[in-house]
């Protein structure tokens, strides 16, 4: 087990490495600098060769990307141009935010999409079913922003039940269950489009599941109905739904650029779509970074837990 | 069973309750458009951030309460030379710092030896890309104590307005000494509010400075919350997440106007919105086509109905907020299709299709998609067939501040200033062209005008400059290198709550006069 | 292969046809469709419908509401009629989300051939480029792409197909590795085909089904993250609408003219949702186990649906009677008959053999008695199974169950896929005993740990914690058997239990069974295509061809004088040690008028 972890982690290095390359890459090539971020409307070729020279940004690329690495290699992210701060303490806080909304999306979409999946598989063609499939239809053809924005319309300013914006109230608040009131809106909307994913996927792999002859087998041996479908087939197709949690994780962190802007949740998606208009190239590269290690690292968490459910896996 | 229903609704209610947004007393909340760039009021160039800035820093003088008049601040008294180039301030005494240290005339010194002397010890805290305001100044000089002289390379007239504005406050030596770079995200000033705290992208929290030299300010915190969505924006108002709210997108202010729960607030600033045409190339060198533009756009339909009213229709590149500059003879460009299709016609001009940069949304640029849909339309309506290409604000700027040649023959454009003089020298004369280090990207050029901007800079005759202005004022307008389109009224919304809440003119967010019932 | 490729259009055009037909039967896929030619044709109609410019402002007649006069739909921020926005928008909407697909596919589908066709540094270099898409958040990747490309359309189009196509990719080349490695590539490889040739012409076919399901299941999304990118103001440039920018630009105006946004979301959600239901029905179709219908939930028992039931007997029985009994499967609407009027007895310490080819119907048979056939597709139609003489399927279904493994156990064919994959051998043993009994776990593992002795496994101690898939065969069917005893049955039914182990190993799980029946006194029915088998183990034999008994009687009576001339084959397929040779010559005689 050990050996096969640090095997993917191998595998990760050029991955995350040529991912780097490709982002400093694409900075690069988008016109326009941190220089003209920095001086707004009062840009001039003149200033920004000035603020350039400054922030040593008129150096060759290649040259800035290895100091970068190289700094990188001490723990040294660099200093955001636009926000004037260390790149570490910024991601560090934003991405803790987005881990809980991510995070509580993912638990949500895992959780409810299983659950539909299984129910709407067992109950296939039933109306529990139908009612399931319509619902998980309905989650995958909605644009998700759209949703989040009615749901502000309607629980925020229509019912004033729940927070419209933010992770934490502005002023006392600050603890579980102001950050669970502030989180409720913007995790669904996160999570429905996922959950739909996960409970097609679910209902598919139950189904071909409850076709093994090991569930004829379970069945054979006088189970209860019950044990089959709970004990039997749903570990089975468990091995297969794990990793397509993994992939979701990715598209849940990228689902969370639109939600946190929507949401106005202080996460790293959001400091990235800005980072990226204004050109703060090591900020976008550290925040891509990060986000590329946490998919990484989620995928291998996946594979762990797909080898321990299925010991053939581990051989 | 009523009894029944009633407890259970009261039990919702409770459970519910918890939730509802509601901002604490004595602490006023206000939704920003952003989050600031920095604390560091050098640093920094978006009015969003002046808004905190201007509540925890101060200058030596600042204009008056709703107006563009030069009253003292940490300056009681000055004099200026007769040749222009001497001012000489006298310091209030018994003004410190938030950190307890003391303003002096050492301070003052520091502050602007940072942006200007490339060998001062901190001048690696910058960049400081607005220090060209007083980029005229050629030593800063203390006298004594409480007295502070600069001397300046050339006659400046709007030396003292750009003092007054965000540029020229005074920042607290010892913090920057002691946080370095940081500082940007530690401000010390002088002003009515400290800096408590900044999370990121979360809120900015001042409180009140009970050691202020003046007035103490009527709440006891303020917290910024950046809300980059103008609709959160309005959703957090409406649902009583925040006490203030800067500008309101136009089709929400009518909404609020008429709710009772909520006040309206404008005032007039002194801002410029046009569409500059590229006078190098294309069909807009000729004069009688770019008066044909002017012409062909509706600016009352703009003002009115794409802006709601929040705006006025413009005349020319100075903004009647400068009332004392400001030519009340030169009236907008009245629509007239039909003379602009003659116009067309006596140019001879056969090819009209342009290529119209127009941004997402900017600093002033109000609402800029659906203002350019309109102005392509009013444009196609008389013969141009216009191409619009949209791009994120830094992109845009990156586009267009370069200058236009090559690439489109029509730019969006905006600016807020706080002197007659800085947007026509930056955006209107030969010498300021992009090769130049300029911003006149659409390649404007006359003569007189140049040489009228010149004179005014260095007038001091105040009568004398204001004359010089109006006469700009005129030529521009004929000349017609842009199309005016509008002077933006600011606004904001406060909740009912909220009293002696008023807008600046020049931008700025003056908050210690303000009370939270 | 000329051979194939000459019948191949014949196979394709009926496979259309009904493939057409299969799609329509689904009732919502038919929905789907139906709901998007209407969008589609009303789009594809827009320049010829009465309805206003769509770029034409009126900025004094703006956000009219619904049903206003002369804007059916009311008017935008603008003044401009939102029906003819929406219709020209939605045209855009889909021609984008179908040529952003068509390119992702394109270009997808080339990396997975290429990269599950060449494998080794190849592939590794290519997927490793695909993780690195996979590993940037989807959203800033379009965001960056268009930053560097410009605003637009086009550009929009190209960053979501990038932005899509690890999808195609992965897909296609789990399918190509599994291609790769088949006879008829190897074939094709040997008669000196170009790598290209063989990708285009051999690989490719093959995986043109799963390449029109990947863009069939993520048009739809495409559409939607184009919308994404044009309400974050990448997409269209103004005036043009498409419903992603139209959504944006009314999002400001949620709260006082809802209208403007809500309406378009609307249709992105009508567009999507009937691209989404298609898309499901075209994956039904395409999907060879879908299509069989394989991927239905079966119930715990067998549906009985009896048109025959013969009368209930009186008197002494054997303890199980079969009689008349027919299994049919539904195929559509129409429901085909697979076994027919089976009937046979089993007494009490007796070994009954049924033997016949695969496809003979021996094993429905035999999963019929516990109505353990997957229903659907599976009925019992007709007939009844006796146990002890009363009738099984009158039982309740909690009636059944506590017959099966009860008194009544099974030993299936291949135990490396009837046994859990996933839980120990001594877990499932124990659950087995479990299912009947009221005792504690502790007990039940020794239990567990007694019978796999009992068959014959040595350190079973040990060997309770292994995995199936660590045993070898033979223990692995040791194991089916032990699970079978648990609970002491009166009856074993063993369908094929040797069939997948070496011959030794099928010698000594035989002398398993014997010595089990003869020190138990289990009744065994033993399902078998070997008449070797059957000489050796059973006592009676019933001969199946074609779902029904063709011949029955005692062992020794057929293997002397075989009434049926299919019996014959049968018997005479059983090789004897060192016939060799004259084996295949007393054979082919037999066979001659079957292959000319």
């Amino acid at each position: 087990m050990g050996g096969y972890i640090v095997k993917r982690l191998i595998y990760a290095v050029p991955v995350i490495v040529g991912l780097s390359v490709i982002v400093f890459g694409i900075m690069a090539l988008i016109p326009g600098d941190p220089a003209q971020a920095i001086l707004g409307a009062y840009a001039t070729p003149e200033n920004v060769a000035r603020i350039n020279r400054d922030l040593g940004l008129d150096r060759p690329l290649h040259e800035q990307y290895f100091i970068w690495a190289g700094n990188l290699l001490q723990g040294d992210f660099g200093r955001s141009f636009i926000l004037n701060r260390p790149v570490l303490d910024e991601i560090l806080e934003r991405f803790s935010a987005t881990i809980v909304l991510a995070g509580a999306a993912l638990v949500l979409c895992s959780v409810l999409g299983i659950l539909a999946g299984v129910v709407s598989a067992v109950r296939q063609f039933g109306w529990t079913d139908r009612v399931v499939t319509l619902f998980v239809l309905i989650g995958i053809s909605t644009p998700a922003f759209w949703l989040g924005l009615l749901f502000i319309l309607i629980f925020a300013v229509h019912w004033r039940v729940l927070p419209a914006s933010g992770m934490y109230a502005v002023y006392g608040g600050g603890d579980l269950p102001d950050l669970l009131r502030h989180l409720i809106l913007p995790a669904v909307t996160l999570a429905i489009v996922a959950t739909g994913v996960i409970a097609r996927l679910t209902r598919a792999a139950m189904l071909e599941v409850l076709r093994q002859d090991f569930v004829r087998t379970a069945r054979a041996k006088g189970l209860p109905e019950r044990a089959v479908i709970y004990r039997h087939a749903f570990k089975a197709a468990l091995v297969s739904i794990i990793p397509v949690i993994g992939v979701q994780a990715g598209f849940v962190m990228g689902g969370a650029v639109y939600i946190e802007t929507v949401f106005q949740w202080p996460g790293i998606g959001a400091m990235l779509v800005n980072a990226i208009s204004t050109r703060d190239i090591l900020l976008v590269q550290g925040g891509v970074l990060v986000i590329a290690v946490t998919y990484v690292l989620i995928n291998l968490l996946a594979d762990v837990v797909q080898a321990v459910l299925d010991p053939r896996l581990k051989s | 069973m009523k009894s029944l229903l009633r407890g259970v609704a009261f039990a919702v209610l409770l459970a519910a309750s918890p939730a509802v947004a509601q901002t604490p007393p004595n602490v006023l909340v206000v939704g920003q458009i952003a989050e600031p760039q920095s604390l560091d009021p050098h640093v920094v160039t978006a009015a969003n951030d002046f808004r905190i800035l201007v509540n925890v820093f101060e200058g030596l003088v600042r204009f008056g309460d709703g107006t563009l008049e030069i009253e003292p601040a940490l300056a009681t008294d000055w004099t200026i030379s007769d040749d222009g180039l001497v001012y000489t301030f006298n310091l209030r005494e018994g003004v410190t710092f938030h950190d307890g240290t003391p303003f002096n005339a050492e301070a003052v010194k520091f502050n602007f030896d940072r942006m200007l002397d490339e060998n001062h010890p901190y001048y690696h805290t910058g960049p400081f890309p607005l220090s060209f305001f007083f980029g005229e100044i050629a030593e800063t000089t203390v006298l004594d104590d409480y007295t502070v002289q600069f001397t300046l390379s050339l006659p400046f007239a709007p030396f003292m307005s750009n003092l007054a504005g965000t540029t020229g406050v005074i920042v607290s030596p010892a913090a920057v000494a002691e946080h370095d770079e940081n500082f940007g995200r530690n401000p010390v000033g002088t002003g009515p509010f400290k800096f408590e705290e900044w999370q990121s992208n979360a809120r900015v929290v001042v409180s009140r400075n009970d050691d202020y030299w003046g007035e103490p300010a009527g709440v006891e915190a303020v917290v910024f919350r950046p809300i980059t969505d103008a609709n959160t924006r309005v959703a957090e108002m409406l649902s009583g997440g925040i006490d203030v709210m800067v500008e309101v997108p136009p089709d929400n202010v009518a909404m609020f106007d008429t709710d009772p729960g909520f006040l309206v607030h404008d005032a007039v600033g002194p801002h410029v919105w046009y569409v500059m045409l590229n006078m190098r190339e294309g069909p807009f060198t000729d004069v009688r086509i770019r008066q044909a533009a002017n012409y062909a756009v509706n600016k009352d339909t703009l003002v009115n109905d794409v802006l709601q009213g929040t705006a006025d229709v413009s005349a020319g590149p100075i903004p009647p907020a400068f009332n004392w500059a400001y030519n009340e003879d030169v009236g907008p460009y009245p629509y007239d299709p039909d003379r602009a299709r003659e116009l067309i016609a006596e140019a001879g001009i056969e090819d009209l299709s342009v290529t119209f940069y127009v941004t997402e949304g900017g600093s002033g640029m109000l609402d800029p998609i659906p203002m350019g849909t309109a102005i392509q339309a009013d444009l196609e309506a008389v013969g141009f067939d216009v191409a619009i290409q949209t791009y994120e604000w830094n992109t845009f700027l990156a586009n267009v501040n370069p200058g236009l040649e090559g690439k489109a023959d029509m730019a969006q454009m905006a600016w807020m200033t706080s002197d007659p003089d800085t947007l026509p020298f930056l955006t209107l004369r030969t010498a300021a062209w992009p090769e130049d280090g300029g911003f006149n990207s659409s390649y404007y050029s006359n003569v007189d005008v140049d040489e009228m901007l010149d004179q005014a800079r260095m007038e001091t005759d105040f009568d004398v400059r204001a004359q010089l202005y109006k006469d700009v004022h005129q030529v521009v307008h004929d000349d017609a290198p842009w199309i005016f389109v509008a002077n933006w009224k600011q606004n904001a919304v406060t909740t009912a709550d909220v009293e002696g809440f008023a807008l600046q003119p020049n931008f700025s967010l003056i908050l210690s006069g303000v009370t939270k019932n | 292969m000329t051979q194939a490729l000459a019948t191949t259009p014949q196979t394709v055009s009926t496979a259309r046809l009904s493939s057409w037909s299969l799609l329509l039967n689904n009732r919502l896929a038919a929905a789907g469709l139906l709901v998007l030619a209407v969008i589609g044709l009303i789009a594809l109609l827009a320049p010829w419908l009465p309805i206003p410019n769509p770029n034409a402002t009126l900025p004094a007649n703006r956000l009219q509401p619904v049903l206003s006069e002369g804007h059916l739909l009311g008017t935008d921020h603008l003044g401009r009629d939102i029906l003819a926005r929406l219709i020209w928008g939605t045209r855009v909407s889909i021609a984008v989300g179908l040529s952003a697909t068509a390119i992702a596919a394109l270009i997808g589908s080339v990396i997975g051939l290429v990269s599950g066709y060449a494998r080794g540094v190849t592939d590794n270099i290519l997927m490793r480029g695909i993780d690195m898409l996979m590993a940037f958040p989807y959203i800033l990747l379009a965001l960056a792409i268009v930053a560097v490309l410009g605003p637009g359309l086009l550009n929009a189009l190209y960053a979501i197909a990038i932005v899509n196509i690890p999808f195609f990719a992965r897909n296609v080349r789990g399918v190509t590795v599994g291609l790769a490695s088949r006879e008829f590539v190897d074939a094709a490889r040997l008669s000196g085909k170009s790598h290209a040739a063989i990708l285009f012409t051999e690989v490719l076919p093959n995986v043109l089904p799963v390449i029109v399901i990947t863009m069939s299941t993520t048009v739809g999304w495409m559409i939607l993250e184009t919308a994404g990118l044009s309400f974050l103001g990448l997409g269209a440039q103004p005036p043009q609408s498409d419903l992603g920018s139209m959504l944006g630009e009314g999002r400001r105006l949620l709260f006082n003219a809802p209208h403007v946004s809500i309406i378009p979301g609307l249709m992105i959600f009508a567009l999507v949702m009937s691209i989404n239901l298609l898309g499901d029905g075209v994956r039904d179709v395409l999907d060879p186990r879908l299509r069989a219908g394989d991927l239905t939930r079966p119930q715990a028992v067998t549906r009985f649906d009896r048109r025959t039931q013969p009368p209930q007997p009186s008197g002494a029985r054997d303890i199980l009677e079969v009689e008349s009994l027919e299994t049919s499967f539904q195929r559509g609407r129409a429901t085909v008959p697979a076994v027919r009027n089976i009937s046979f007895t089993l007494g009490k310490g007796e070994c009954f053999g049924l033997i016949g080819e695969s496809g003979s119907g021996k094993s429905v048979t035999a999963l019929s008695l516990l109505g353990l056939v997957a229903s659907p597709p599976g009925i019992i139609t007709g007939g009844t199974v006796r146990i002890e003489g009363e009738d099984v399927f009158s039982r309740s279904e909690t009636g059944i169950r506590a017959l099966r493994g009860a008194k009544v156990a099974y030993v299936f064919q291949d135990p490396l896929t009837t046994l859990h994959p996933l839980y120990r051998v001594g877990e499932q043993i124990a659950e087995a005993i479990l299912a009947h009994k009221r005792i504690g776990k502790t007990e039940a593992r020794a239990r567990a740990i007694a019978l796999m002795e009992k068959v014959g496994i040595r350190d079973a101690n040990e060997r309770v914690d292994a995995f199936p898939h660590e045993m070898s065969g033979g223990q692995r069917q040791r194991i089916g058997i032990a699970m079978a005893l648990a609970n002491d049955p009166d009856i074993i039914i063993a369908d094929e239990p040797t069939t997948a182990l070496d011959v030794t190993v099928q010698a000594k799980i035989l002398d398993l069974l014997q010595d089990l029946r003869r020190e138990r006194g289990l009744a065994l029915l033993l399902i078998t295509h070997d008449f070797g088998v059957v000489a050796q183990m059973c006592d009676r034999v019933a001969v199946m061809k074609d779902g029904e008994i063709v011949e029955c009687g005692r062992t020794a009576d057929v293997l002397r004088a075989p009434r049926h001339e299919y019996t014959r084959k049968l018997i005479a397929c059983v090789p004897e040690l060192g016939q060799g040779k004259a084996f295949l010559e007393s054979v082919r005689p037999l066979f001659a008028e079957v292959k000319p």
